[in-house]
């Protein structure tokens, strides 16, 4: 018996609202794990120089001091209402630090993954087509290297080369997109290489597997025997198959680079959600932890979401029941 | 043909693009960013490179550690030590026009003193009160003689900020601070940039520089990378391992000089096994202290001897950097098995100086394991007496009572160790009391004698400040707290 198909809008829906329970939990174990962190964030606010009274009164102020559940149901609740309490280190608002944050970040994940697509898509349909040629063994052998090279020092290589010995682009900064778009571009230019390298790299692995796979299939015989060209053959029937588990890894990478692209972020001084991050980390900020793992968690199901939506549009056998 | 015109659009390009900044604006790479810009909240030491920008002191300090005048332009001790009265630089204006004078440094020094979450609270515990004469007279009485005072009053307690904007900026003071400084506050981005620009009607005369903007550079490779690329022309600290290759570059120049801190080794002696004298006197004598300062820091730092670098005023040259002596350490710990943990922060330099000790120790029979926790967890286990020894050093202080009274006096805030000696106490009681340096100085010395032997702590070695900067940058001058200041900074 065939089952009613559910609409797109239905299976969206019930997809976002089985979100809740699950959000529900991360907020509980963001709570739980920033609390079993070592260390005491006014000891290390204060430094050097604590005295213990200065101590107690900051603890106290900071609501350190209150039992835990009391201190998870408040953060909950403020959480609720979008307010995400105020940072520990300069009292700015945690909400508009991520506002300030996220739209560099986001900028610079859009930016790698146009870099990674203009890698991946081309040379993994080569590599494809070209199977057990030397295009496609010097695309593999490429394609490991560019996976086994770290962040940090294709980074570094980068600024060396273009900043230090070209002069051509500075090492380092953010300027943004509305105040000067091509001082922008330029800034992100090499971060964004650095990034969009690594996940070009992993998708062309990705894209080359999986299309070669498909390229072995009956239905692409049949296609070719029917007496298609193979050009349609190739890009219409068996590029499309193959983009599913292309998406799936691309939506990984995505949302991979927005929960921060923290080393990259680093090397290059952008002001991104990576660094606010590890500076939170090392300085105990508990709130700006709090809120920015939340806000991560969101911004990665967000991403499957689409994804998810977006396999209808590569493969329409594909149903949401 | 193509190749050489494709660059020659590409440099040009860049170059109209890196260049638009104008040249009167200076770059600062620092090494961390700076959390809070009022003076009252600040706890970082990279705060103050900022903050001595944008706020005047009572007082400053000199090449030569001497105080010397900044906005009082005379002071006069009397009633044995207890009386403090500061005459104050006429027709100076805070930044947002409010006059400076007694009652804004009456104010200043009230809220550092009662502010909530104020760190100035134990600098100035001693202040009974402050006494507005006339409108450029200000006095400060002592509960007890403080010789310490001018000293303190030299760094963020006595930065006088002005009134009229921390009433209107409330807690939020600190990401719009106001001082009467030779630079004032634009702008901040966190993790991107601090941005200053010059006071024009300053009173020591407009900077030469329009913009000094301060940028983070945690790492300190990414750090020298941006001075070599013309990011930034000057850098603070360098790593030890760039400082001799910076220096034979001759498109920039080192600034190579002595600091105010200490690093060594605590040993906690409210517990086995270095409740046992014997035992921390084994492990300092395994030390090798020239070996160390060559192998990891390139000999960019000093062997300690004490907690007062040369060149502080209670340096002494009669105590000596003790040299590794195997044979004393095997007859401390008379023949008896010595194991502990060795608590330390992650990182290349405190990792590799860790392993060292440890082979060190291990020459003499000692075996130490090293355990590495974040800053904070270290802080709260010294706190909590949580461990057997640990390593941590100390900024530093331009007065020597800042460099030992809160390490080693009983119940002191910095006493990681839970050392307790009372003619320790006592000494270092009476040397802060002095008024003569001298006097003080002599007293120390007697105290060190008995810290040394009790060995609470090991001193290993003093750090030195490491700035680099673009050839052109001309006027900065090598104060020990390793403040840069830039009123008179040009850039070529």
């Amino acid at each position: 018996m065939l089952e009613k198909e559910t609409p797109l809008l239905v299976f969206a829906l019930r997809r976002l609202l089985s979100a809740i329970p699950t959000l529900l939990i991360v907020t509980l174990l963001v709570f739980g794990m920033v609390k079993l962190l070592p260390g005491d964030p006014a000891r290390l606010m204060l430094g050097e120089e604590a005295t213990p009274q200065a101590l107690t009164e900051l603890r106290h102020s900071m609501g350190l001091d209150r039992p835990l559940a009391q201190q998870y149901v408040g953060w909950l609740g403020s959480v609720l209402h979008l307010d995400f309490g105020a940072s520990l280190k300069d009292n700015t608002s945690v909400g508009s630090l991520i506002a300030d944050k996220l739209p560099v970040t986001i900028e610079l994940a859009v930016f790698s993954m146009l870099i990674s697509l203009l890698i991946a898509l081309p040379a993994g349909l080569l590599s494809a087509l070209r199977r057990g040629s030397w295009v496609d063994q010097g695309v593999t052998l490429l394609a490991l290297s560019g996976i086994s090279l770290p962040n940090f020092f294709l980074g570094i290589l980068l600024i060396y080369l273009f900043s230090i010995r070209l002069a051509w682009i500075p090492a380092s900064g953010y300027t943004s997109l509305l105040e000067n778009p091509a001082r922008n571009l330029l800034l992100l230019l090499l971060p964004a290489v650095t990034l969009g390298v690594h996940s070009g790299a992993v998708l062309t692995r990705y894209l080359r597997s999986s299309l070669s796979e498909t390229l072995m299939q009956d239905y692409v015989r049949t296609a070719h025997a029917k007496g298609l060209p193979a050009r349609r053959v190739t890009l219409k029937h068996a590029l499309r198959n193959a983009l599913i588990p292309f998406l799936t890894v691309f939506g990984l990478q995505l949302g991979g680079l927005l929960g921060g692209a923290v080393i990259t972020e680093q090397i290059f001084s952008i002001p991104g959600f990576g660094r606010l991050l590890v500076d939170a980390v090392f300085t105990r900020d508990l709130p700006v932890i709090q809120g920015m793992v939340l806000v991560s968690a969101v911004a990665v199901f967000l991403v499957s979401f689409l994804v998810d939506l977006g396999y209808a549009a590569a493969d329409p056998r594909i149903r949401y029941s | 043909m193509r190749k050489p015109f494709l660059s020659l659009c590409l440099s040009v390009l860049s170059a109209a693009l890196i260049g638009s900044a104008a040249a009167e604006t200076l770059t600062v790479g620092l090494d961390a960013d700076p959390p809070r810009l009022d003076p009252a909240l600040s706890s970082a030491l990279v705060d103050r490179q900022v903050m001595n920008q944008i706020y005047d002191k009572l007082v400053d300090l000199d090449q030569n550690l001497k105080i010397v005048p900044m906005l009082a332009t005379s002071w006069k001790i009397t009633n044995g030590g207890l009386t403090y009265t500061f005459k104050l630089r006429g027709g100076v204006k805070f930044q947002d026009g409010t006059p400076l004078n007694a009652d804004a440094v009456k104010y200043t020094l009230d809220r550092n003193m009662t502010l909530e979450g104020s760190v100035r609270k134990g600098e100035l515990k001693s202040v009974k009160d402050v006494k507005v004469i006339d409108p450029l007279t200000v006095q400060i009485t002592l509960s007890q003689p403080y010789g310490p005072l001018l000293a303190v009053l030299s760094d963020r307690a006595g930065m006088i900020v002005s009134p009229t904007a921390v009433k209107k900026a409330g807690a939020d003071f600190q990401n719009a601070p106001v001082g009467s400084g030779p630079f004032s506050f634009t702008s901040r981005k966190r993790q991107d940039n601090i941005t200053l620009s010059a006071n024009k009607s300053y009173w020591g005369g407009a900077p030469k520089i329009d913009k000094l903007v301060y940028r983070p550079f945690p790492d300190g490779d990414v750090r020298y990378a941006n001075l070599l690329s013309g990011a930034i022309q000057v850098m603070t600290p360098i790593d030890p391992k760039d400082v001799s290759k910076l220096s034979q570059n001759a498109k920039f120049k080192v600034l190579n000089y002595p600091g105010l801190g200490f690093q060594g080794i605590w040993f906690n002696v409210t517990r086995p096994p270095f409740n046992n004298k014997a035992f921390r006197q084994a492990v300092g004598a395994t030390i090798d202290r020239q070996a160390l300062a060559k192998s990891i820091f390139y000999d960019t730092v000093e062997p300690a001897a004490g907690p007062f670098p040369q060149g502080t005023p209670a340096y002494s040259s009669a105590i000596k950097v003790s040299r590794p002596d195997l044979n004393l350490a095997k007859q401390k710990l008379g023949g008896k098995p010595l194991s502990f943990t060795l608590l330390t922060t992650p990182g290349t330099v405190t990792t590799q100086t860790a392993q060292l000790y440890q082979a060190m120790f291990a020459q003499a029979g000692i075996n130490a394991k090293i355990e590495q926790v974040e800053f904070g967890t270290l802080l709260d286990r010294a706190d909590k007496r949580d461990f057997d020894a640990l390593m941590l050093g100390w900024s530093g202080r331009p007065d020597p009572d800042g460099n030992i009274f809160d390490f080693f006096t009983t119940g002191g805030s910095n006493n990681q160790a839970g050392y307790s000696n009372k003619t320790v106490d006592a000494l270092l009681a009476k040397a802060r009391a002095q008024t003569s340096m001298s006097a003080r100085v002599a007293t120390y010395n007697v105290a060190l004698g008995k810290i040394l032997d009790d060995a609470p702590y090991t001193f290993v070695y003093f750090q030195r400040n490491l700035v680099g900067a673009a050839a052109g940058v001309t006027g900065l001058k090598p104060i020990p707290d390793g403040i840069l200041r830039f009123s008179d900074v040009d850039l070529k």
